[in-house]
């Protein structure tokens, strides 16, 4: 399958259907025992790392916080594929790092330990610094996770307002159809469906692959497909 | 550390190690003049015992504390930072267990050389180095909790042998190496500071060149490869290099713990965690840390020196557990 300049694709599936995997492949973490990943064309193994870097960033959900770090520190590791080894940050990169802050609306936070951030907050840092890193495509593993229903939006809508092309993995179909164009469904390492929205989010089909009933109506706010499963301890 | 002072800290902390370096120049069992301090360190001294007392028994001492402690902070600060793991410090490889090994063997073996006891040393560490890092590579390098408890197990390892041979032997080999291993700085010459200060300095100009690589490292291992890190390489040259420098200090100045632990939670409380301005706070503060407990270890006492050992673990426990415990008042 091929990805085009901001598109938005949101890989879904129950858990253990390889939704992780698929994204490490992409980063280039794992390496594909068959087939081939090309990145703009070109083999994904043939590019060296910061080149890599300068075109594709992983947001990976970090539990770990280096948390003596600032907020102005963690995103100025988005300089890192940009910068020579000896090379220091100059005026115009904290230009930079004060711009991208400040579109994510962590200005005032520059100084701030990121020990003291919400998780919200650190979630938007972290994008802050892969807009400084520059790269056109991200991939993002549950974004969402650990966030409230206000910050999951936020986040997405942040994403989706800038130019960026994206892969994520979603649990929740609902904000994978809102916020992507393509979505592909995996089950057992499968692809089991790929498409828009509308295509993938089939009632019968969803409701095989997640082992549950479900229905499938228009979200009234953007007219995306809304899934609703059904309660209750079976499939029944 | 005040807002005020912030600005002045590393103007501070220069001054202060300055001060300390003359201070301890100036102590020990005999008292020297302060007027002739300064000539006699450029070989302008009449008193030829103070000139003496200077040049080849305070003046080397000093600048192995410096060296020393520098580098024990540096790594440690290396270590806690490629490894996410607060806990890490230089004698992470079994280091000192294997420095412990070699300096009983030369004692047991070889008693009649000087020389063979840091040389034995040495080679001791580097075994212990070799083995963990061994054990870590048949691992794969998945996981840095392998070198972790690949260290402690090498560790567990060479100590035993250690003990075993120290149970055979004479009771005076076993003091000899009892007292090596906490510690000192007695041994120190201008050969010592030839041997330490190049590693030392290898280290921290690819600390300092590398800084952004091991900031990205304190976050994941995945984030440091999405921004372009080599992790693996750059995770195993660090290791090397620290153990390598360890290894050089282990083998001159015996086993000086805590100093790797303490001084970088120390630095990172007071200047911050970002990799650059830890390598030199630690190296800083390790440095000025080492000197004033050899000061008091020579002091403390009359007519007797005791082991650095005995003096940084006694502080470093103490640092720690007023740490946990402010720790503790604050989640309160």
């Amino acid at each position: 399958m091929t990805l085009y300049v901001s598109d938005r694709l949101g890989i879904i599936g129950p858990n253990g259907a390889g939704k992780s995997t698929l994204l490490k492949l992409l980063a280039g973490l794992l390496r594909p025992a068959s087939g081939e990943i090309l990145l703009c064309g070109k083999p994904l193994p043939h590019f060296a790392l910061s080149e890599k870097a300068r075109i594709l960033a992983l947001l990976a959900q970090d539990t770990e916080q280096a948390t003596a770090s600032t907020v102005f520190e963690l995103v100025e590791l988005g300089l890192l594929p940009h910068k020579q080894l000896w090379q220091r940050t100059d005026q115009d990169d904290k230009l930079r790092i004060s711009q991208v802050l400040t579109q994510v609306g962590l200005a005032d936070k520059a100084t701030a330990s990121v020990s003291s951030l919400s998780g919200g907050e650190l979630q938007r840092a972290q994008f802050a610094r892969v807009l400084l890193q520059g790269a056109r495509l991200l991939l993002l593993d549950e974004p969402t996770n650990h966030l409230d229903v206000q910050y999951q939006h936020q986040l997405l809508q942040n994403i989706v307002s800038t130019d960026l092309s994206l892969i994520a993995s979603f649990h929740d179909l609902n904000l994978a159809a809102s916020y992507c164009n393509q979505l592909l469904l995996l089950q057992h390492g499968k692809v089991v469906a790929a498409g828009s929205p509308e295509q993938v989010l089939q009632p019968k089909l969803i409701s095989e692959v997640f082992g549950r009933r479900c229905l499938v109506d228009l979200n009234p706010f953007d007219g995306k497909p809304r899934v609703t499963f059904a309660p209750g301890a079976c499939n029944d | 550390m005040t807002k005020l002072l912030r600005p002045f800290r590393w103007v501070l902390l220069l001054f202060l190690l300055l001060f300390s370096c003359l201070w301890c120049l100036n102590t020990g069992a005999v008292a020297l003049d302060w007027q002739l301090l300064w000539p006699c360190l450029f070989d302008q001294c009449h008193a030829s015992a103070q000139h003496q007392i200077l040049l080849e028994l305070r003046l080397p001492r000093l600048l192995l504390g410096l060296v020393a402690g520098a580098g024990l902070a540096l790594s440690g600060a290396l270590l806690q930072n490629l490894s996410r793991n607060m806990l890490a410090d230089p004698y992470l490889f079994g280091i000192i267990s294997g420095a412990g090994l070699g300096a009983t063997l030369a004692t047991l073996l070889l008693p009649q050389y000087a020389i063979a006891l840091p040389l034995a040393a040495f080679a001791g560490a580097l075994l212990a180095m070799v083995l963990v890092l061994g054990f870590a590579a048949l691992g794969g390098w998945q996981r840095l909790d392998t070198v972790i408890l690949a260290g402690v197990a090498v560790s567990f390892l060479l100590s035993a042998v250690t003990s075993l041979l120290l149970y055979q032997s004479e009771a005076f080999a076993a003091n000899r190496v009892m007292f090596w291993l906490m510690g000192s700085l007695a041994r120190a010459d201008y050969q010592a500071l030839a041997v330490i200060t190049p590693c030392l300095l290898l280290c921290f100009a690819l600390g300092c060149l590398y800084r952004r690589q091991l900031d990205a490292l304190q976050w994941s291992d995945q984030t440091a490869y999405s921004l372009g890190v080599a992790v693996l390489p750059v995770r195993l040259l660090f290791l090397l290099l620290t153990a390598a420098l360890t290894a050089c200090i282990v083998a001159y100045c015996g086993g000086i713990g805590f100093v790797g632990l303490m001084i970088p939670h120390l630095v990172r409380l007071l200047f911050g965690g970002q990799t650059l301005v830890l390598l030199c706070g630690s190296m800083l503060c390790g440095s000025m840390f080492l000197i004033w407990v050899d000061a008091g270890a020579r002091t403390l006492l009359p007519e007797q020196e005791l082991p650095l050992g005995v003096i940084t673990a006694g502080i470093g426990s103490l640092f720690f557990l007023l740490l946990l415990s402010r720790k503790g008042q604050r989640q309160l």
